[in-house]
């Protein structure tokens, strides 16, 4: 198998995403076969070739570079799950800030 | 005379009103609860948008091409009226400060939003079991899912809660329900629709697109919210879709068979509902071509590289400090904010697919996996050109590789899950037009055949998709 514990629990860690160990071996069974379904790609050879693919209109239309109001139907503190003196208030850093 | 537009048409002229349309919908959205389809809803709320619709001056409502029309809109569009929770506990009980434009645009056309329709979390699954909110039943038989991810939207319209809904596709998410579900579904070409308010998960990818009980149905929802918006720069800068008459025949055009749509060991009743199909296309008039579309075979494992590797940068927002819920780590710090929030906010699919995202992404894989997955993006898109240029006006493929499957069959595979989409991802890589027409069904369930156009080319493909569904008899049994 291509992808081991040890590999979930790193990119576990770049995504910011808590795994319990209860449920690591199962999803390190499950993303191990995933991993190694789409490594098939590797049977296209390498010589095969066709224009990049871009998504979306060959030419983007961007908006004028004006400052305006976003018209909100409620204020931040509606829907955040803590905001104060207009600031989201989080938790401090931790270990970063002792440094 | 589709149900969109006898609704829209006695609305305009007087002949019932947006209220009564709404009155029936409310009834029946409470018959078909058991579905599990319908997310958000309220019988007050439905009267509020009918009224606005009513309280119209004659000559402004004579102008709606939607007046009074109730749609299901997939619980991954923002709407500032009720709850958007993308199917999550991450975001239970957030309301957006803003519409998405297509609600907007829907509203403006006089359409009623009916309610939010429940779907597989974050729009990530095959059989609308991923929703925290429960799984949503097929309506002909309550054992089997009815695909997915827009699996709620595509139950509602299947069991006539609604003639039309809105749902999102990535890769094959409303046109795999569609087929599974005996309904039309609509994949525009990517940058038809505008996206602004609808959740992002894979932007390369992602398309508002709908349903109806008929094609005329769903192409009218989709042609009043189309056109280019300034608030997305992703849309063409085209004007708003105009339909074609349906078509009464298909002579003159070509319908391309890819030989990998159709291999030795296809379901015999997905087969039999294709040679249906193929059948009809000829005594319409139309000519059969067999293609070669080599590069197929590598759709999915290209759509789970790409795909969540988008997902893992675009669901990095939902982190418990601007929206949505918020959980608190057992070091009380910031990230452990992020990773109790994530970790537990997050169902099992859409964690192994930031999971797989960021590995794909990762130091040391990122050549390996996505590097290589863009260029087989590339082989692919040129497959569907070549077949084009070949002088196919489009091409016609099953929509599944089988009927609706038993809940439960595929959670614990994900693989095997993943699969359920490889006739309908292809489209999404190369940003194509598709779309899926019923064309019978086997041992009681619906089969969808599939029309893949040019870039753009919706109005011609579905007049086309109009003559096959005026010429097949979809509740019949295939043979």
């Amino acid at each position: 198998m291509s992808i081991g514990r040890k590999d979930v629990l790193h990119v576990a860690k770049l995504a910011e995403l808590a795994v319990s160990e209860d449920e690591l071996p199962k999803l390190t069974e499950q993303l191990g076969r995933i991993v190694d379904y789409v490594a098939q790609l590797n049977e296209v050879p390498a010589g095969e070739q066709a224009p990049p693919y871009l998504a979306g209109p060959d030419k983007v239309t961007l908006r004028p570079d004006v400052v305006a109001p976003v018209p909100l139907a409620r204020p931040p503190a509606d829907f955040a799950p803590e905001f104060a003196q207009g600031l989201f208030v989080v938790p401090r850093l931790g270990a970063m800030e002792d440094q | 005379m589709s149900a969109v537009e006898l609704i829209a048409s006695a609305v305009r002229e007087g002949r019932t009103t947006a209220a009564v349309a709404a009155n029936e919908v409310a009834s029946r959205l409470e018959k078909t609860a058991a579905l599990n389809a319908s997310l958000n809803w309220s019988a007050e709320r439905l009267e509020a948008e009918a009224a606005r619709v009513d309280r119209a001056s004659p000559s402004d409502r004579a102008k709606m091409p939607l007046a009074g029309v109730p749609i299901a809109v997939k619980d991954n569009i923002v709407t500032t009226e009720q709850p958007t929770t993308c199917g999550s506990r991450i975001l239970e009980g957030y309301v957006s400060p803003f519409n998405a434009t297509v609600i907007n645009r829907l509203r403006a056309a006089g359409a009623v939003i009916a309610c939010k329709a429940n779907l597989d979390e974050f729009a990530m699954g095959s059989s609308t079991e991923h929703s925290a909110f429960g799984r949503v039943k097929h309506p002909d038989d309550p054992s089997r899912v009815p695909g997915g991810s827009s699996g709620g939207s595509a139950a509602l319209v299947a069991a006539g809660a609604v003639p039309a809904a809105l749902g999102s596709e990535t890769g094959g998410s409303v046109r795999q329900p569609a087929s599974f579900c005996g309904i039309v579904g609509i994949k525009p070409s990517y940058g038809r629709v505008s996206r602004y308010g609808l959740v992002a998960f894979g932007s390369s990818l992602d398309a508002v697109s709908t349903f109806g009980r008929s094609v005329d149905d769903a192409a009218r929802v989709l042609a009043a919210m189309s056109g280019h918006d300034p608030l997305d720069a992703t849309t063409i800068a085209q004007p708003p879709l105009v339909l074609d008459p349906p078509r009464r025949d298909l002579k003159g055009l070509t319908f391309g068979l890819p030989a990998e749509y159709f291999p030795r060991d296809l379901h015999k009743g997905v087969r039999a509902g294709l040679d249906r199909a193929i059948k009809a296309v000829k005594e319409l008039g139309g000519t059969i071509k067999e293609v070669s579309l080599p590069h197929t075979r590598y759709a999915v494992p290209t759509y789970y590289i790409i795909a969540p590797a988008e997902a893992a940068a675009n669901l990095a927002r939902y982190d418990g400090v601007r929206y949505g819920q918020r959980r608190v780590g057992p070091a009380g710090d910031l990230r452990a904010l992020y990773q109790a929030t994530r970790g537990q906010g997050f169902g099992a699919e859409v964690r192994r697919r930031i999971l797989i995202g960021t590995y794909v992404l990762s130091s040391g894989y990122y050549d390996a996996y996505y590097r290589k997955a863009q260029q087989v993006r590339a082989l692919l898109a040129e497959d569907f050109r070549r077949a084009f240029d070949a002088g196919c006006d489009m091409l016609l493929t099953p929509t599944t590789p089988t009927p609706a499957f038993k809940a439960g069959e595929k959670t614990e595979d994900p693989v095997a899950m993943y699969l359920a989409d490889i006739f309908v991802c292809p489209v999404n890589l190369a940003g194509l037009p598709a779309v899926s027409v019923p064309v019978g069904r086997s041992e009681g369930l619906p089969l969808g055949a599939q029309l893949i156009a040019p870039n753009l080319a919706e109005a011609r493909m579905l007049s086309a998709a109009a003559a096959l569904e005026a010429a097949l008899d979809a509740a019949a049994e295939v043979r």
